[in-house]
């Protein structure tokens, strides 16, 4: 496991170099912003509008490295030769790609503390509340990233960068619309189409089983049945997505 | 060092006239759209669709756009296709209880058109908020007073100010405001008003409460006992041609059993000037 946790923090730090976490300091301006602009447009509670746009804005960022780092994951260590030197080492592939996905995965996640931070004192501020149910917000935003941090780790491996970052993002689009597309193909006539759709929609990631975003805004009950169902949903999905990563990775030419 | 100047000369002079062009442009009146541009906009199923799982984001953008569009005075015509944005916003975020207060608000705001109409849409807004938000009793309160005074109609005010008084958390005021209004209906007996501040008294939840519904309730079975003796002082005055001097001289002529008292079990007494019930209301928090 110390290979893995090498390459992880080898990523997170180059991560850290490449300037990903710039992207905290586009959230802070936004939220800075919009809370002062909102409350002079605005009629009515800014709180819950700035609660919106701190928690979209959250998610958009963090798909935002998760698809741009899907582009240097695999492809610069492939590039530079690197990976010989690594895979040189008593280091196996299955590692070599868990390493990459948890460097990206703690790189999304350093990234979402630190707007999640943001967030808190915006609403302090604000509203003089303090909301921990935005802390549970981003945790099931994070988990929803652990879900497209595989998947962009599976692109990674299977195509060129610039296809793999619009995978990434393909994924992330169509996972927050399956649920939609769904009800909208149950007005289609004829079983086979149906049942086509079905496999597609159950192999396609449903990405709106992690967001909680209105329950959180509105302080709604949540279920914990839901919760514990979007963990086991995530992890399966990542279990799934990470061992075709590495079947990929595992029979890859890197010459 | 000739080169660089020409070209930041003529970046300068590009520059003027992109600002000109755009002061003249900010100028030149063009015809109103009569918020035309509103006829594209797109349905909620395909909004929430395209808003990635942030519908409430959609809501607000739309909401901040709305609050914008609709404070810019403008004739009535400005106002068309007022109820299909609130209702997009709302659809978008059913709980969005400012987009259903503001919304009723700009539509009250409206001057033209057809008022029966306007009514009808704003009394969908709020059905449609107190649907979706059946613990939110601010909302019918603020129902209930704009249709009790931008619309002058107490009998819709009376219903949502019903709803609110019967939802958790509703302060004691509500219910007594329900009551003081009903008071006022024809259709309201005195016997309803009695029952009603009864009720009331029974489920005051505070001592300022208490008093305040002792109060109505004192002046409803008032009333009512001055609507039962009325008559019968009216027959003594009448037939002896005087106004008699205490309940005593009803009850020697068997007009009475005995002396009438009020709500806190003190006697009535008799207004010789026009011979009608007089309530000495010594208040008391009982």
């Amino acid at each position: 496991m110390r290979a893995v946790w090498a390459i992880a923090a080898n990523t997170f730090r180059e991560a850290v170099r490449d300037r990903i976490l710039y992207l905290f300091i586009g959230f802070a301006v936004v939220m800075v912003v919009s809370s002062k602009l909102f409350g002079m447009l605005t009629v009515g509670d800014e709180t819950k509008i700035i609660k919106d746009i701190g928690l979209a804005a959250m998610q958009f960022f963090s798909m935002l490295i998760a698809v741009m780092m899907s582009m240097i994951l695999i492809s610069r260590e492939v590039d530079s030769r690197t990976v010989f030197n690594i895979l040189a080492k008593p280091v196996r592939r299955w590692q070599f790609i868990l390493g990459k996905y948890l460097g990206l995965v703690s790189i999304v996640a350093a990234n979402l503390v630190l707007t999640t931070v943001v967030l808190m004192l915006t609403v302090r501020v604000v509203a003089g509340e303090v909301d921990l149910m935005l802390l549970f917000a981003a945790a099931m935003t994070m988990l929803e990233m652990l879900v497209l941090a595989a998947f962009a780790t599976l692109f990674a491996v299977l195509t060129r960068p610039i296809l793999g970052s619009l995978m990434t993002l393909a994924v992330f689009v169509v996972g927050h619309m399956s649920a939609d597309l769904w009800l909208l193909t149950r007005q289609l006539p004829g079983a086979l189409t149906r049942a086509v759709i079905a496999v597609v929609y159950y192999l396609l990631p449903n990405l709106e089983r992690f967001n909680f975003r209105t329950e959180v805004v509105h302080h709604l009950p949540i279920s914990g049945a839901a919760v514990g169902w979007a963990v086991l949903y995530a992890v399966a999905f990542v279990v799934v997505i990470l061992s075709l990563a590495n079947l990929r990775f595992r029979g890859k030419d890197l010459k | 060092m000739k080169r660089t100047l020409g070209s930041l000369a003529v970046i300068a002079i590009l520059l003027g006239t992109i600002v000109l062009a755009e002061v003249q442009l900010g100028k030149i009146t063009r015809e109103d759209p009569l918020g035309h541009e509103l006829l594209y906009l797109p349905s909620p199923e395909m909004l929430k669709m395209i808003s990635l799982g942030n519908p409430g984001l959609v809501a607000d953008v739309l909401y901040l756009w709305s609050i914008q569009y609709y404070s810019y005075y403008r004739p009535h015509e400005r106002f068309l296709y007022l109820e299909t944005v609130y209702n997009l916003i709302t659809d978008l975020d059913p709980l969005y209880v400012d987009a259903y207060r503001i919304g009723a608000l700009i539509m009250q705001i409206q001057t033209g058109g057809d008022q029966e109409e306007l009514e009808g849409a704003v009394r969908r807004l709020f059905d449609k908020g107190l649907r979706n938000l059946p613990n939110d009793w601010q909302l019918a309160e603020a129902a209930a007073w704009d249709f009790f005074i931008r619309f002058k109609d107490r009998e819709t005010a009376i219903h949502y100010a019903a709803i609110a008084a019967q939802r958790p958390g509703a302060p004691p005021r509500i219910k007594r405001m329900v009551g003081v209004w009903r008071d006022k209906e024809n259709a309201w007996t005195l016997d309803d008003s009695v029952e009603y501040w009864r009720r009331a008294l029974e489920d005051a939840e505070n001592e300022w409460d208490h008093v305040l519904c002792m109060n109505q309730f004192y002046d409803a079975v008032t009333a009512r006992d001055r609507k039962t003796l009325a008559p019968l002082l009216e027959a003594f005055s009448t037939r002896y041609g005087v106004c008699p001097e205490s309940w005593e001289d009803l009850i020697r002529v068997g007009a009475l059993r005995q002396v009438p008292t009020d709500a806190f079990g003190d006697p009535y007494g008799i207004g010789l000037e026009d011979c009608g019930l007089v309530a000495y209301k010594k208040f008391k928090n009982q």
